[in-house]
């Protein structure tokens, strides 16, 4: 009984479509581009978290990050972005590594401190390279393995002019996969490649450059090559236990308070932290923007309010014949009400489809992988379903409600 | 028990100034099995009665009983299913959706009534088989002749198995031939024992009723039974003044119409002391109260 409704509203809201094709479409129009940006917006969200939090869960929940509070955000949606974009307005210095190293419950630490300065081999300047001091833990802080050879360690005599380079950046410096040994100059040294660590993941909307890119050398070599000025922009540290990092965390803000005396410019979070800051962040823009796409849907449910109306004035003879021939007030109203929601209904599967192909795009042309689930695919089949019904009841009561004498007069 | 009642039925359009007595306090009845044809000037109240009998419309005053049970105060869902179940409408401008085909036009009051589509189609081929269209079972409106179009209306007024059916000016829009055909039709529907109601302004179709009602200025002036197969008297003459187009009536500006249709007749029965005495003087007592609600 339910289903022969079904199927006979929507034969009847075929009918409408056929009838007002254009129309219809210039209204669904509305519908399919709220509906699309919605999914898209969504998607693009929830790739986003995903990559960050799969990001983060690889250096590993109990890593404590210290940054200055004002780093520029770099461009990480864009390809080849590397940290010339970084704008550092308060970079930490030697004393605020030391000062992390030295808190309570700190196990180890590894800074990453910037080094300007052409890098040169034998094929030439490295121009998208760049050079970072760190220390001994980073591979183990980041949980980045090595593809070959080895790190550099912390015993003195594994530690001068070593490097450990980015996948790229050894296939670019030395045009080879597997430069070991090789060597390249950097502000008037000697560095020999150690190692070559294994592609770094890619880090949409993250302040980290791309590392395949860069080249590390030990911190140490680089505060004696600049005289200890090389800014700083990141420390990671971890905890003796795991279960104390929250409380590390909170030791090291306030030793690098006592140290600037009382100025905090430096934020110290833990990843657990991070994930529910960008999770934060990410959901204030998607319910912007999310909506502006809501009132999009609104206006597209007008739209389809105004064109039923317009039908049902079109259709009054109609109206008239049906409840002439038995076709009772709720009857009408039902048909009506189906019609718009049909049409709203195939508005939505349309920016379904739409959705699916910029997400396609998106995945094509940036790193952004969105995701779009099924959550977000009920979503919109029930968000037009919903428009169409709440926006299709003022013109279907209207229907309804005609004489049937006066309807059968009208031509 | 008579199918069709109707107790001093009167039906009032508009307000104040502007009222229309369309019926006046109307008395008929019509028994199961009746084919009754009802004439009249343009004007009188025949759509009016037929709308009420069919139930789109409700009297203003007055009582109608369908099966010997009210239905003159039913709100518009109950009047619908009522419709639905009893009533089949023909109309003059056969009122089919033009967008359906003739199958799909056939089927649609069984929409309503919740029949499966499968069963529906089929039981609307059969119908068209019935009326002798089925070989036109897929062609739009707009493909069908006026002929064939009200065949189709019939046999959408058929659909349902319905007690009565009415048909305002089945044949108004029809040539001759179409109309001996719609009316032929009708014939056999009322032989299979449906009551049947049309208005008609052509005296000729008389013949196919079993009674004729004279309606003048929304009241009933004559009422006669007639033999299938003749012209009903009243009708008669009527049809025998048709012709008469003499040069004095253009000269004197008497329209064809006015003559052709039984006004001289009934006035000369509204001006006879039993009519003058037993109406008007209703009808003058009640425009007082009329009045008096406007005031
Ligand atoms: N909706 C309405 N509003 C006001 N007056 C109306 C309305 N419908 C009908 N009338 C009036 O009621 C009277 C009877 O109308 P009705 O349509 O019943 O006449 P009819 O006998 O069917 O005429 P015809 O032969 O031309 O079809 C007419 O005077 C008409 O003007
Ligand atoms: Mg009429």
């Amino acid at each position: 009984m339910i289903g022969v409704k079904l199927i006979s509203s929507f034969r009847a809201g075929m009918q409408v479509v056929k009838s007002a094709k254009l129309r219809s479409l210039s209204l669904m129009l509305g519908i399919i581009i709220g509906v699309a940006s919605v999914i898209t917006v969504i998607a693009i969200s929830t790739g986003i978290k995903a990559q960050i939090s799969s990001q983060i869960r690889s250096y590993g929940p109990d890593i404590i990050t210290i940054r200055p509070t004002s780093v520029g955000l770099g461009s990480g949606l864009v390809r080849g972005s590397d940290l010339a974009n970084f704008s550092i307005s308060n970079p930490m210095i030697l004393k605020d590594i030391k000062t992390v190293s030295q808190a309570t419950g700190v196990a180890e630490v590894a800074p990453l401190t910037l080094v300007s300065g052409p890098v040169k081999s034998s094929s030439g300047v490295y121009k998208p390279g760049f050079v970072v001091g760190t220390s001994s833990s980073l591979p183990n802080l980041i949980n980045q393995s090595l593809a070959f050879g080895n790190f550099f360690t912390s015993s003195p005599a594994n530690n001068g002019n070593v490097a450990v380079l980015g996948q790229t950046a050894a296939q670019d410096l030395f045009n080879e996969n597997v430069p070991l040994g090789s060597s390249f100059t950097f502000h008037g040294q000697n560095f020999v490649v150690a190692g070559i660590f294994n592609s770094f993941n890619a880090t949409p909307l993250s302040r980290e450059a791309n590392f395949n890119n860069a080249i590390f050398i030990p911190n140490s070599t680089a505060e004696s090559l600049t005289n200890d000025t090389a800014p700083t922009y990141e420390i990671f540290a971890r905890a003796k236990q795991v279960n104390q990092t929250s409380i590390v965390a909170k030791n090291i803000a306030a030793a690098l308070d006592t140290e600037h005396g009382g100025v905090s410019n430096l934020s110290v979070s833990t990843g657990n932290q991070n994930i529910a800051q960008n999770n934060n962040i990410l959901n204030l823009l998607t319910g912007l923007i999310a909506g502006v796409a809501a009132v999009s849907l609104l206006v597209a449910g007008i739209g389809i309010m105004n064109v039923m109306l317009v039908s049902v004035s079109e259709r009054v003879r109609e109206i008239g014949i049906r409840k002439a021939v038995g076709a009772t007030n709720q009857q009408i109203r039902s048909q009506f009400m189906a019609e718009a929601a049909f049409i709203s209904l195939i508005g939505g599967i349309l920016g379904l489809a739409l959705a699916f192909i910029i997400d396609m795009a998106i995945r094509a042309s940036t790193y952004l992988t969105p995701i779009i689930t099924w959550q977000s695919v009920v979503l919109a089949t029930g968000v037009s379903l919903i428009i169409g019904i709440v926006f299709g009841t003022i013109p279907a009561t209207r229907a309804a409600s005609k004489d049937p004498i006066e309807a059968l007069r009208t031509e | 028990m008579p199918l069709i009642q109707l107790q001093d039925v009167s039906k009032l359009y508009g307000f104040g100034d502007a009222t229309t007595l369309a019926l006046d306090e109307v008395n008929l009845t019509i028994d199961k099995g009746e084919f009754v044809a009802v004439m009249g000037p343009s004007g009188c109240g025949k759509s009016t009665l037929l709308n009420l009998i069919g139930l789109l419309d409700k009297p203003s005053h007055g009582q109608y009983r369908l099966n010997d049970k009210l239905v003159s105060r039913l709100n518009s869902n109950q009047a619908a299913k009522i419709r639905r179940d009893k009533i089949g409408f023909i109309f003059q401008f056969f009122n089919l959706l033009p967008k359906l085909s003739a199958l799909e036009n056939v089927a649609l009051p069984l929409t309503y009534k919740g029949v499966t589509q499968t069963k529906r189609l089929k039981i609307a081929s059969e119908m068209l088989d019935r009326v002798g269209v089925q070989d036109r079972e897929y062609y739009l409106p707009g493909q069908l002749s006026g002929g064939q179009l009200q065949c189709v209306a019939i046999a959408r007024a058929l659909v349902n198995n319905p007690q009565i059916i009415i048909a305002d000016e089945p044949t108004g829009n029809l040539d001759s031939g179409s109309s001996r055909l719609v009316m032929e039709l009708l014939s056999e529907i009322h032989k299979m024992g449906n009551t049947i109601i049309f208005v008609t302004h052509n005296p000729e179709l008389t013949r196919f009723a079993t009674r004729v009602v004279y309606m003048h200025d929304g009241s009933i002036v004559h009422d006669e039974s007639s033999t299938v197969g003749r012209v009903a008297n009243r009708a008669r003459k009527v049809l025998y003044t048709l012709p008469a187009t003499k040069e004095e009536d253009d000269l004197a500006g008497v329209s064809l119409l006015m003559k052709a249709l039984p006004i001289k007749s009934s006035i000369s029965d509204r001006l006879s002391p039993k009519y003058l005495t037993k109406n008007n003087i209703k009808r003058r007592s009640k425009r007082k109260a009329l009045g008096k609600q406007a005031k």
